[in-house]
């Protein structure tokens, strides 16, 4: 549970912060999500959070675009089809994704309290 | 521990921010920053439009000083209604902008030899060498001159500082995410424009449309084959009919004469690698029909420029209206008004005139400094003019460029210096001071004949036909520039660089130059084809002339009566193949049948019963072309070997049929002795083995013509992914001259109806230069498939139109 709501948190934090700022804000907004919303599997959460992010808008982008830019793209940097781009930019936003939400759970300690 | 891992990962992230925001180069191959490039919210993927996208319907610019409305259409032109000049050039500006700024300036960097500066030095230092070239070749030098002119009217000069301001106006405004797709490939940002830019695109245009000298090469054809041959393969003057204006011994004027001694003809070898220059097919066809010709009675008027095809298209269309003016048609991105268009009562356009107003001087240096050259028996200072160049990625790089009386060396010692170490200085036209800015302007503000003329005396370089129809019923033409009075085969050989009096010595009168005004036969033509009759007392070199074209289009228009536009979208699209009609016949006569395979024979039946039309479906033209493209190689093998150009497609017809015999046309290195018709045997057996190996690459049993051509429109980044392959008819020669990558680049058709000038028209591609937009190339399979579009002439910007789907109103910002 902890672990959907940090993806969650992540996804929010990230998409707003990309509203107004460069694409590195969303490093900012994994890492500070990381540290509040710290879960067993930090790294994952991050990436699925921003390749998710990323992977959608991309994919929503091309899927209303009246052009055949992306597939254009993608031959440009030598991948055979414009899916694959989308997930080379998925992976790609997920793997600094990935890296700030662990980055920022490592900034928080915890003590190891038991209550039984 | 734990410290050391959040170090580990906060470093990593760090370095992973890093990386993917700064551009890298892998094997000589630029990367884009990938996260800055791939960011779905900011990067390339916001350059994606939908179909509809959302628009401002009003926006607040910084600088402008009145309110200006502007509406589109279905293909988005722009038609910008403004209170006054000064808001409506602000507003071109800024439109302009809005749809094109990356390829306005990417092509004035390419003109100021700037590319390097965004890609980096090229493989093997071909960017830098192109872009030493440009300023060898004196673009810049010739641009100061040219601001320097149009400032000094205070009309365009208002006319360009407005435009600027209004480009600098949308480029504050951008924010990354809004930058045009090629900055965020590239990985730059645009620096602001400026009134220089304006200057640099019109050399940009000179460049391509006058820049094909061949002094060069018939100095080593000279050499090579002595003055008899070179006037019997490069004649001035081929023996064809139909010249732009046509009247033996109607020219009663006095004409300017030199009374100095021409330079004596030179006697190098020159093995330069020469400079890409324009290509040869590059032309144009223009034409009016009197309104006795017409169906409505109206004048009708057509101008198709070809030139490289290429995206984001050249051309963009726009209607620009305020008190005064009125005007619609095709605009360069780069350049205040309308180039090629129609106002209320005129329409006018233009083709290339392509006379030879660019020589070479051979410089003779005091010594090894050349610090000093010889001109009229003294020893005169060279100027030093050092260039830099902010080479991307590397060092900056210096060039020391030397300026003569004449204008730059082009070609020393540190650049292609194959030139057995001879010098040779550059005197080109449009290294001159010149206002065609005052030309456009006053032709957009024409009402009728006398306007046009008056209009046209600003115009000069590069030279151009321009063709004239009005809503008063008066058709011209007019070859304009500013043309030096030649000697004979004067600026056909490189000259003696070291006497004065063999340059330029005086201009020939604008009142004197060729043109015509309502001929009796009903209508005006032109096709790059040779200016004048030869009684036009005046000596005229060129680099090429057409020869084909003309006498297509004047056969056509003589034998038409009641004229429609729909006859003159027809004729724009012909794809008669002249040069086939009056070669092949001969061809196939010479082929011995007995020697043929049977694959060969079939090929020879299917261009026996060839119609001559070079239609996308056609095989013939396919054949054909494939034949002469071997055949021309095999006759002129002595040129291939000395790198100078072929003679052009007519006079090789010419003396194929003429003189069989030419040595010339036996092939260098075999044993036997080959005329005319044991080329074509030979010519025609490798052209079939080559389309027979094209059917089996291609899998495919036909050979059509729009396959076999493999039509190109290239984006003007040179990345090919970003190229479209088309299919389509045509070729050069013909009416519809789209070979491979150059053709027809704005059809306009206009009828010049008193009640209202009406406009047809397309180009090759789209309003947008965003590939990432539906108008990127909306226009294109359009123009493939020879449609038109009417284009709408608003009265005012009240006129309700159904074309018109959005309108937008520029503010300006209250204080």
């Amino acid at each position: 549970m902890k672990f959907i709501t940090q993806v969650v948190a992540i996804v929010v934090a990230a998409y707003i912060a990309q509203l107004f700022f460069p694409w590195y804000s969303l490093a900012v907004a994994a890492f500070a999500m990381g540290y509040f919303f710290k879960s067993k599997a930090n790294f994952l959460a991050g990436f699925i959070a921003i390749g998710l992010l990323w992977f959608v808008k991309a994919w929503w982008t091309d899927a209303v675009a009246a052009s055949d830019l992306s597939a254009r793209v993608a031959e440009i940097l030598m991948l055979n089809n414009k899916l694959l781009l989308m997930l080379l930019t998925a992976f790609l936003g997920g793997l600094v994704g990935g890296f700030a939400a662990l980055t920022g759970s490592l900034l928080r300690y915890e003590r190891k309290m038991k209550y039984y | 521990m734990r410290l050391y891992k959040f170090v580990a990962s906060l470093a990593i992230t760090l370095a992973l921010v890093y990386g993917l925001d700064h551009r890298w180069e892998v094997g000589g191959s630029p990367i884009p920053p990938l996260g800055r490039f791939l960011d779905p919210f900011q990067g390339f993927w916001h350059n994606l439009e939908p179909a509809a996208p959302h628009r401002e319907a009003s926006l607040s610019i910084p600088g402008l000083q009145a309110a200006v409305t502007v509406s589109f259409d279905s293909l988005n032109i722009p038609h910008i209604f403004a209170p006054d000049e000064a808001s409506l050039y602000f507003a071109q500006g800024y439109i302009t902008a809005q749809s094109r700024l990356w390829q306005m300036e990417f092509q004035t960097h390419a003109a100021a030899g700037r590319v390097s500066e965004i890609t980096g030095p090229g493989p093997q230092n071909a960017v830098l060498d192109y872009d030493r070239g440009q300023r060898r070749l004196g673009l810049v030098f010739g641009a100061v001159k040219a601001q320097q002119a149009f400032e000094g009217n205070p009309q365009t000069r208002a006319m360009v500082e407005q435009y600027t301001a209004g480009i600098n106006a949308y480029i504050q405004s951008l924010h990354y995410a809004d930058l045009p797709f090629e900055y965020k490939l590239l990985h730059y940002a645009p620096e602001p424009w400026s009134n220089f830019k304006c200057a640099l695109l019109l050399k940009s245009m000179a460049q391509s449309l006058n820049l094909d000298d061949k002094d060069m090469e018939m100095t080593t054809a000279l050499k090579a084959f002595g003055l008899d041959n070179v006037e019997l393969l490069y004649p001035d003057r081929e023996a064809v009919s139909d010249p732009i204006v046509d009247k033996p011994g109607g020219w009663k004027f006095n004409p300017v004469t030199l009374d100095s001694v021409p330079s004596a003809l030179p006697p190098e070898l020159i093995g330069i690698k020469k400079l890409p220059h324009a290509d040869p097919t590059t032309g144009s066809n223009n034409w009016a029909v009197s309104g006795s010709k017409t169906a409505s009675g109206a004048p009708l008027l057509c101008s198709d420029p070809h030139l490289n095809l290429s995206l984001p298209s050249l051309w963009y269309c726009i209607q620009l209206s305020a008190p005064g003016v009125n005007t619609l048609g095709a605009s360069l991105p780069g350049a205040p008004g309308v180039i090629i268009g129609c106002n209320d009562s005129v329409a006018w356009g233009e083709t290339n005139a392509q006379r030879d107003l660019e020589d070479w001087f051979k410089i003779t240096f005091q010594d090894k400094t050349h610090a000093k050259y010889m001109l009229d028996g003294n020893w005169v200072d060279t100027k030093k003019v050092v260039e830099s160049f902010k080479v991307r990625g590397t060092e900056v790089f210096y060039d020391t460029v030397l300026y003569t009386h004449w204008g730059p060396v082009t070609y020393d010692e540190t650049y292609h210096p194959e030139s057995n170490q001879k010098y040779y200085a550059f005197r080109w036209i449009s290294h001159d001071a010149s206002n065609e800015f005052l030309a456009f302007y006053k032709l957009n503000r024409a009402h009728n004949y006398a306007d046009y003329m008056a209009a046209l005396d600003h115009y000069e370089a590069p030279a151009q036909n321009f063709v004239f129809a009005s809503t008063a019923g008066d058709i011209a033409m007019r070859v304009q520039g500013k043309y030096p009075v030649r000697r004979a085969l004067e600026g056909k050989f490189v000259m003696d660089g070291t006497r004065s009096a063999n340059g330029w010595q005086a201009f020939i009168p604008f009142d004197q130059n060729v043109m015509d005004k309502n001929p009796a036969r009903g209508f005006v033509s032109s096709a790059n084809q040779i200016p004048a009759d030869a009684t036009y007392p005046y000596y005229i070199t060129g680099n090429s002339f057409e020869a084909y074209r003309n006498r297509r289009i004047n056969t056509l228009l003589a034998g038409m009566q009641h004229v429609t536009p729909a006859d003159m979208m027809k004729m724009q699209t012909d794809n008669f193949n002249m040069p086939a009609s009056e070669g092949l016949p001969y061809f196939l006569k010479a082929l011995d049948s007995m020697k043929l395979s049977p694959t060969e024979k079939k090929a020879r039946d299917l261009l026996a019963s060839w119609n001559f039309i070079n239609d996308k479906t056609s095989e013939g033209a396919s054949y054909f072309e494939c034949w002469f493209d071997h055949l021309t190689p095999m006759l002129w093998d002595e040129m291939t070997r000395i790198a100078i150009s072929y003679p052009t497609t007519y006079q090789t017809l010419y003396l194929l049929k003429q003189n069989p015999a030419l040595p010339f046309f036996d092939i260098q290195g075999t044993p036997e002795k080959e005329t005319a018709k044991e080329v074509l045997q030979k010519a025609f057996v490798k052209s079939v083995a080559y389309v027979e190996a094209w059917k089996k690459e291609h899998g495919s049993a036909r050979v059509d013509w729009g396959d076999y051509k493999d039509g190109y429109v290239g984006h003007i980044m040179r990345v090919p992914a970003l190229g479209v392959h088309v299919k389509a008819g045509g070729n050069h020669d013909i009416i519809n001259a789209h070979s491979r990558t150059h053709g027809p680049s704005w059809r306009m058709i206009t009828s010049l109806e008193k009640s209202g000038v009406k406009m047809w028209g397309i180009y090759p591609g789209g309003q947008s230069g965003n590939p990432g937009s539906a108008h990127f190339k909306d226009m294109l399979q359009p123009w493939v498939d020879g449609q038109y579009f009417p284009i709408p002439f608003l009265r005012s910007s009240a006129t309700q139109d159904q074309a018109i789907s959005f309108t937008t109103q520029l503010n300006p910002v209250q204080p």
